[in-house]
């Protein structure tokens, strides 16, 4: 054993030290960095072996595991002592060998899409066993977080995602990288900025004002969904995502948006498995479709409109001889790194896994980058009939922001587009620049002043299971879990800075704040199975569940820097005359969840399966009488093709089932648009109160009502009825589900609007109704499958109809420029048609409500336009693989949702002839019989009107991969499992008419200042032993 | 049978166990208090009564935003032809500076919601007050009439935007007036001539209950005393027109809080003095400003600049006014020097050096500092003046009215003598007085719609400025928030005539 270990060191150091070499003689400014990582990795192996040596090896059977096709060697199938949780896994070339615990043991040998066999092991001590496909046997295992069920069963709607193939993406959080990989869930980008969340809908956005993010369970504990950027995607073993109610019946207080159960991965009691991945790349920048004016552009531009800056003959030829693309100022080429190395194995009754990883991603904004330190421990053990685990990850990671989404003069996203291209960012020794306008020098802004957050995150969970020894079947179980996560975010300002002057004082500033989050989920319960006779099977769940959370945060933002600290030392003490008064700030909330439900599942024959399900949640959010509510659901499943009368159909039909769901699912997260700040989450965790917050006025501390009592509010109550068909041809090399589903929101969130008369706009009511009704498709097809070469194609394929059944006293809810209308998608956009240009005056026109041409622009007018919410979107894929040469594609795609580009309107209005402008405004309407679509400048500017509302629809290259794994018989002969190399490319090329950097835009308005999604390719090395 | 035994020991023992478990979910807020806690005693009513002070401060009602100004601020001079925006303004509040603001104008609602919610905070404050009045009459008194005044005064704040008239008399739309917090409420526009009897009730109510009563000191005027509330009521009065009570209540006034020595009066922008000084919102660092839409002193925009023709209606050399309201500020170093906001008076440097601009001096801090914090003057003795001065001049008592105008000019110009002047050019010369004493501090807007003047800019930077409004143009009263209109049914049919 300790040669292979020290092979394995002296492999992985030096391969380590290659990778990271060029890094340190590239990047020599950061080698400091590249050199603790480097001490880390090595810090991981020394700590992985000396966990992996302790557990003791010995010998009793041996044997191997090959295929009925070609009698090759079939390596990681599952080798377990029946009935115990010993077991093993086979070698590269399909050999094990297995401490038997017990006598007159049986070996059950399985393996995904084999057919699984159990042989009792008699005397032997070798044994040798061939496995052959099953077609029939789809055997997925779908886990829910509290059962374990095979694929075959489930009564309801579940996407099983393989978390290998996403592990690799090159994204900072990993729900980015489940973009179109199952029908049904919509994942939006939002940002490029490295770590970005993304957003995720499941079925269709089914709140209005309450969350709609799906629910994420990490073994077993709900994780907070925005900060995934410090998890390590590839300690994870499996996405399920549960999708009807029938699935997310066990998290019904906070299932209503779907559920994404991830589990980590576990050890397998054998041989001790290492192994590392490495990937080193580049990101890139889109182009963006608009284009601003150059400096001659800009300055003729300026020159016909009035010459604002009153430039003479003289400036504007200096002016003309400088062009600055903005775009290259501030976008670089980013750099993104990652390693995982991880060990797992395990012996008799105990087995673990263990992994540490470094991300180091670097955006295409300067100054923008993630890094990320994680590590994570799985350890599970049995000792007579209780059973223990612990699941545990803890990570580091250090954000280095810039602001984005918003239309602020100081962000140097906008600066991109806004400033005036005949400017520079330095002058000519060096200095920073004034801009003309007056508006801060982006560069400066970006540099200068510093943003980090720092994020501490722990997740884990321990359980004690016990399987009562007088009754068998029952299993009591309790598993306790925190979600922990704690930012401290810095935030310098400095006082040379446009920022820095307009800070309190005026001479900069510098903040430190500090946050707190807690969670807690403990879920207690008592399972009993049963076969009854031969035909019946019986499996029935008692739990209770408590979750808690709770948040604290505080922070100070001190003024009068400018002297030689660029942190608290440089902050001058406030006094009644210097106005650098400092700003305290603190707070917090908490909110809790009671639940008690019952879970049962029947089956019959094998054939035929029922399972039901009640529960009763209580909510901290909701008025004291209506705390408490009750959700259930019904499913059926029905495997046709087992039936007598298929018998003759069996070569057509390797599977087909039948399912239908029905129930309910609650909802009791509000969310806001200004989250963040602390009354906000006071006011969503205690939403039904009448509530003071403190109001200073003088020097003297008041009270102001902030919020009006809402006795009323309840439950948002979400109820699916699903149904779909399952299906299995041409030996299981097609596979096929089909599924509708019917989702209705009742009792829905939503904003009752008052007389603003009362000081408030609006009440939180549960009016309402909304359905979201679609039907998924997904298609997965072996196309060529010899032993040799291997053609797969999936497709998946999702619409989804969302529409408001019934709102307040059937009014319209206008916010803005969306519209919530009775018959209508929800978040329509509700604006005044743009009709062009009168080419007699170059007036922008209008259309009337009733179609009418018109130069006045009336609110009454508006019409709904479309919705930004999107009705469909899928994602397709192919890979090939050929004696160890596989290539693979992968494409995501959205069609029929609008966009209202805010962006655009900003350098479309003429009144910010200060700034640069776009482009197309050189086209403005100047004499009588122009034709143009841009208005005479002199024209009122409307921005809420069609001319800038857009198409969604774009098709994205979203990853392609090309790997060459190593024949087994050279990796064999070093003693290594698997050796791969891959290079992959992410979002290299998209498709769409929308005029900014992404059409990726989640809530429906590009603001500004967008951060585009990365273009990254990087370059990769996979090693297992 | 075992199972069945089991099953129901099982869930009887979770049911024992689990049902403490509720507690779990009785969490308390513990950054806010919960208003069925409140009120149990004067003090909380105090509390309430300082948020209500507090709210003077918000967004839209004096606070001046990012991208929504004082309504009552500094708004009224940027509509009119006080101020000039200039480009450094990057087009902020063209809608209402430049008019073209339709019933769906997010400024307009913000502003409309900003005075109803003092207004519910004063109701809150006055909902079941008189429960501690035989407990302690004297300080029901004090927060109470502190309450009404609130509520008298953000009503008439509302009115002087969305009254489609000032005649105390007029049966034309006035504004909802609201005496309860009553969320559900669906109140109706009166008419002007109601508006101002509950007006002028809230006012006279306080009146009376501050009898007496002592808030303020002579450095701080913070708070809505009985002289604020006879100076609120003198300043209704000259706009509905009832002169005789503008000037009773302003002799008041005046007779109580004479006008500030010559020398002394630079001091009252910084906060150094509280003299004439009869209430002023309080800010404090953090807490907001209510000037930095107009020159923002820490980043140095200058976003409106003072008018030319007001500039020239100084005598720059012996007003003390003129220091005072307006100064020279330099840009950045900025090369090549160039004009960079047209108007006067540029001062172009050499080669490289600042430019130097024409600024809004009067609210850019104290102390020297430059952060625009500064206590909003609401009310001051100057205005009082004024006040007297046209509603005596209205009322015939022409030479009262010019010894007014004298008087205030006295105090403000070194070396003055009289003048003497009559009919329309007496109320002209009161007129352009208010102008010059005013600038700045939210009037003009309001005082051509009461006097029915047309309003011309002569003076403009932007291309997109509106160079005219004529008195019967429908924006002199702003329409009712299209979003009030679709909440509130009653009011389905009040919108403001012309939108």
């Amino acid at each position: 054993m300790i040669k292979v270990f020290n092979r394995i060191i002296k492999f992985l150091c030096i391969n380590i030290v290659r990778l990271i070499l060029p890094d340190i003689i590239l990047f020599t400014n950061t080698n400091k960095q590249k050199l603790m990582q480097r001490k880390l990795l090595i810090v991981l192996v020394l700590w992985i072996i000396t966990v992996g040596s302790t557990i003791a090896q010995s010998q009793t059977i041996t044997g191997k595991v090959t295929t009925t096709d070609d009698g090759s060697g079939l390596p990681g199938v599952s080798v377990v002592e029946r009935g115990t949780n010993n077991g093993t896994s086979t070698g590269v070339d399909g050999s094990y060998s297995l401490t038997l615990s017990g006598t007159n043991a049986a070996l059950v040998f399985s393996f995904i899409g084999m057919t699984t066999q159990e042989i009792p092991v008699g005397n032997r001590t070798t044994l040798n066993v061939t496995l052959g496909a099953d077609a029939r046997q789809l055997s997925e295992v779908v886990v829910t977080g509290y059962t374990t069920q095979n694929s075959r069963e489930v009564t309801g709607s579940v996407a099983i995602v393989n978390a290998e193939t996403i592990s690799q993406y090159p994204v900072g959080s990993f729900d980015q990288a489940l973009q179109g990989k199952s029908p049904g869930i919509l994942v939006q980008a939002q940002s490029g900025q490295p770590g970005a969340a993304a957003n995720v809908l499941i079925r269709g956005r089914g709140s209005i004002l309450g969350g709609s993010q799906p629910l994420y369970i990490l073994d077993g504990i709900e994780i907070t969904a925005t900060d995934f950027s410090t998890l390590n995607p590839a300690d994870f073993d499996s996405f399920n995502i549960l999708k009807d109610a029938s699935s997310t019946s066990l998290y019904g207080s906070r299932g209503a948006n779907g559920v994404v159960v991830i589990t980590s991965k576990k050890g397998l009691a054998g041989t001790t498995r290492l192994n590392y991945t490495g990937q080193y790349g580049f990101s890139f920048t889109p182009t963006n479709p608009l284009r601003v004016m150059n400096s001659n552009e800009k300055l003729d531009y300026e020159l016909m409109n009035g010459n604002p800056y009153e430039w003479t003959d003289e400036d504007v030829a200096r002016l003309r001889t400088i062009n600055t693309d903005w775009a290259d100022v501030f976008f670089q080429t980013g750099h993104t790194q990652n390693h995982t190395l991880s060990a797992s194995g395990g012996a008799n009754k105990t087995t673990y896994y263990l992994s540490g990883s470094v991300f180091d991603q670097t955006g295409t904004v300067i100054n923008t980058g993630l890094k990320r330190y994680t590590g994570r421990a799985n350890v599970e053990t049995s000792a007579g009939n209780f059973n223990f685990g612990i699941n545990s990850t803890f990570g580091y990671s250090e954000f280095t922001n810039t602001s984005e989404s918003n239309t602020g003069i100081s962000t140097p996203l906008n600066a991109v587009r806004w400033a005036n291209p005949y400017e520079t960012p330095y002058d000519e020794e060096g200095n920073y620049t004034a801009i003309y306008s007056g508006q801060p020098n982006p560069l400066q802004e970006l540099l200068e002043n510093t943003n980090v957050r720092q994020q501490l995150k722990g997740v884990g969970n321990v359980f004690v299971a016990y399987t009562v020894p007088f009754l068998k079947g029952l299993t009591l179980r309790t598993n306790w879990g925190g979600d922990f996560t704690s930012y401290e975010s810095t935030a310098f300002v400095d006082p040379t800075t446009a920022s820095g002057g307009s800070s309190v004082g005026g001479s900069g500033s510098f903040g430190r704040g500090f946050e707190r989050n807690f969670r807690y989920t403990g879920t207690t319960s008592a399972s009993y199975t049963r076969e009854i006779g031969t035909e019946h099977t019986l499996t029935i769940g008692l739990f209770n569940e408590v979750v808690h959370g709770k948040r604290r945060n505080f922070g100070f933002t001190g003024y009068g820097l400018g002297g030689a600290f660029q942190n608290e030392a440089g902050i001058t003490p406030g006094t009644t005359t210097n106005g650098f008064i400092p700003a305290v700030r603190g707070g917090g909330s908490e909110n809790a969840l009671l639940s008690y439900f019952t879970n049962i599942n029947y089956g019959f024959r094998e054939r035929y399966f029922l399972s039901l399900s009640a529960r009763r949640d209580g909510s901290s959010r909701f008025g004291a009488d209506r705390r408490f509510a009750n959700f259930g659901s019904v499913g059926l499943s029905w495997i046709v093709s087992d039936e007598g009368f298929m018998e003759g159909l069996d070569n057509i039909f390797d599977l087909l089932k039948f399912k239908i769901s029905y129930g309910s699912s609650g909802n009791q997260a509000l969310v806001s648009q200004d989250a963040g700040q602390n009354d906000i989450f006071t006011s969503l965790d205690f939403a039904s109160r009448e509530l003071y917050t403190r109001g200073v006025y003088n020097g003297v501390s008041g009270l102001i009502q902030t919020q009006l009592a809402n006795p009323e509010l309840q439950w948002e109550r979400r109820t699916i009825f699903n149904t779909g068909i399952e299906l299995a041809t041409l030996n299981g090399r097609l596979r096929s589900t089909v599924e509708f589903y019917n989702a209705l929101t009742t009792d829905l969130f939503l904003n009752r609007q008052l007389s603003r008369t009362s000081g408030y706009s609006d009440i939180i009511s549960n009016i309402g109704e909304l359905q979201n009704r679609g039907v998924e498709l997904s298609l997965d097809g072996d196309l060529v499958k010899t032993p040799a070469f291997t053609w797969n194609a999936t497709f998946s394929l999702t619409h989804n109809k969302n529409k408001i059944k019934k709102l307040v006293g059937g009014e319209d809810n206008i916010q803005g420029i969306y519209i919530n209308r009775v018959g209508e998608t929800m978040n329509s956009l509700y604006v005044v048609r743009y009709a062009g240009v009168n080419p007699d005056n170059g007036n922008p026109q209008y259309l009337t409500k009733e179609g009418e041409i018109t130069e006045v622009y009336d609110p009454s007018d508006r019409v709904i336009v479309g919705s930004i919410e999107t009705p469909f979107f899928g994602g397709f894929g192919s890979s090939l693989n050929f004696k160890g040469f596989e290539v693979s594609a992968f494409f995501s795609f959205v069609k029929g949702n609008k966009i209202f580009n805010n962006d655009r309107a900003n350098i479309e209005d003429p009144a910010y002839l200060w700034d640069n402008l776009s482009a197309e405004l050189l086209t403005q309407w100047q004499n009588p019989g122009d034709v143009t679509q841009i208005p005479n400048p002199n024209a009122t500017f409307r921005t809420e009107t069609t001319r800038f509302v857009e198409d969604g629809d774009f098709l994205r290259l979203r990853n392609v991969n090309v790997s060459y794994t190593l024949p087994k018989s050279w990796t064999g002969a070093i003693k290594l499992n698997t050796v791969r190399v891959f290079a992959q490319g992410q979002n290299l090329k998209t498709w769409t008419d929308f005029r900014g950097y992404d059409p990726e835009i989640a809530e429906g308005t590009l603001q500004g200042a967008q951060y585009p999604a990365l273009r990254t390719v990087t370059f990769g090395l996979n090693i297992g032993l | 049978m075992k199972f069945n035994k089991l099953s129901i020991g099982i869930s009887l023992s979770f049911a024992l166990v689990l049902s403490s478990c509720e507690k779990v979910i009785d969490v308390e807020p513990e950054f806010a208090i919960e208003g069925t806690q409140l009120f149990k005693n004067l003090d909380e009513y105090q509390y309430a009564l300082t948020g209500a002070y507090a709210l003077f401060r918000q967004t839209g009602y004096y606070g001046s935003g990012g991208q929504t100004t004082g309504s009552w601020s500094t708004l009224p001079d940027m509509m009119s032809d006080n101020l000039v925006q200039t480009g450094e303004d990057l087009a902020n509040w063209q809608a209402q500076t430049n008019f073209v603001y339709a019933a769906d104008d997010s400024d307009i609602e913000i502003a409309w919601q900003a005075a109803y919610y003092v207004i519910n905070q004063a109701n809150v404050v006055l909902n079941n007050i008189d429960q501690f009045a035989e407990i302690d009459a004297e300080r029901v008194n004090e927060i109470k009439g502190q309450a009404l005044a609130i509520r008298g005064m953000a009503h008439f704040d509302v009115l002087r935007y969305w009254g489609e008239d000032f005649d105390r008399n007029s049966s034309k739309l006035g504004i909802p007036y609201r005496t309860t917090p009553d969320p559900e409420a669906m109140p109706s526009r009166l008419t002007v001539k109601e508006t101002y009897d509950n007006i002028l009730k809230d006012l006279q109510d306080a009146e009376t209950l501050l009898d007496g009563i002592s808030l303020n000191s002579a450095n701080n005027r913070a708070y809505i005393d009985q002289l604020a509330v006879q100076a609120l009521l003198a300043r209704v009065s000259l706009y509905a027109k009832d002169y005789a009570a503008a000037e009773s209540y302003s002799t008041m006034v005046i007779d109580a809080r004479p006008l500030v020595s010559i020398n002394a009066f630079p001091g009252i922008w910084t906060d150094a003095t509280a003299e004439e000084v009869i209430w002023a919102v309080s800010f404090s660092a953090g807490e907001g400003t209510p000037s930095g839409g107009v020159h923002v002193a820490s980043s140095n925009r200058n976003r409106f600049r003072p008018a030319a023709p007001l500039v020239a209606a100084y005598d720059q050399v012996n007003d003390v006014r003129f220091p005072a309201y307006i100064g020279l500020r330099q840009s950045g170093n900025v090369s090549p020097p160039r004009t960079i906001y047209p108007g006067l008076p540029e001062v172009i440097g050499t080669n490289g050096s600042p430019i130097t601009r024409t600024i809004v001096s009067k609210f850019i801090g104290r102390n020297g500092a430059l952060d625009n914090v500064v206590n909003w003057k609401v009310l001051r003795t100057g205005e009082m003046y004024l006040i007297r001065a046209e509603a005596s001049a209205q009322a015939g008592k022409e030479a009262m009215g010019l010894a007014d105008l004298n008087a205030l000019r006295a105090a403000r110009i070194n070396n003055y003598t009289n003048v003497t002047l009559s009919g329309q050019d007496l109320l002209n010369a009161i007129a352009l007085e208010r102008r010059k004493e005013l600038f700045g501090e939210g009037h003009r807007w309001f005082d051509l719609k009461r006097t029915t003047r047309t309003l011309t800019r002569p003076d403009v930077v932007l291309g997109s400025t509106v160079l005219t409004l004529d008195p019967t143009a429908r924006e002199w009263v702003w329409p009712i928030p299209q979003v009030e209109i679709d909440a509130n049914a009653s009011m389905a049919s009040q919108q403001t005539t012309g939108y």
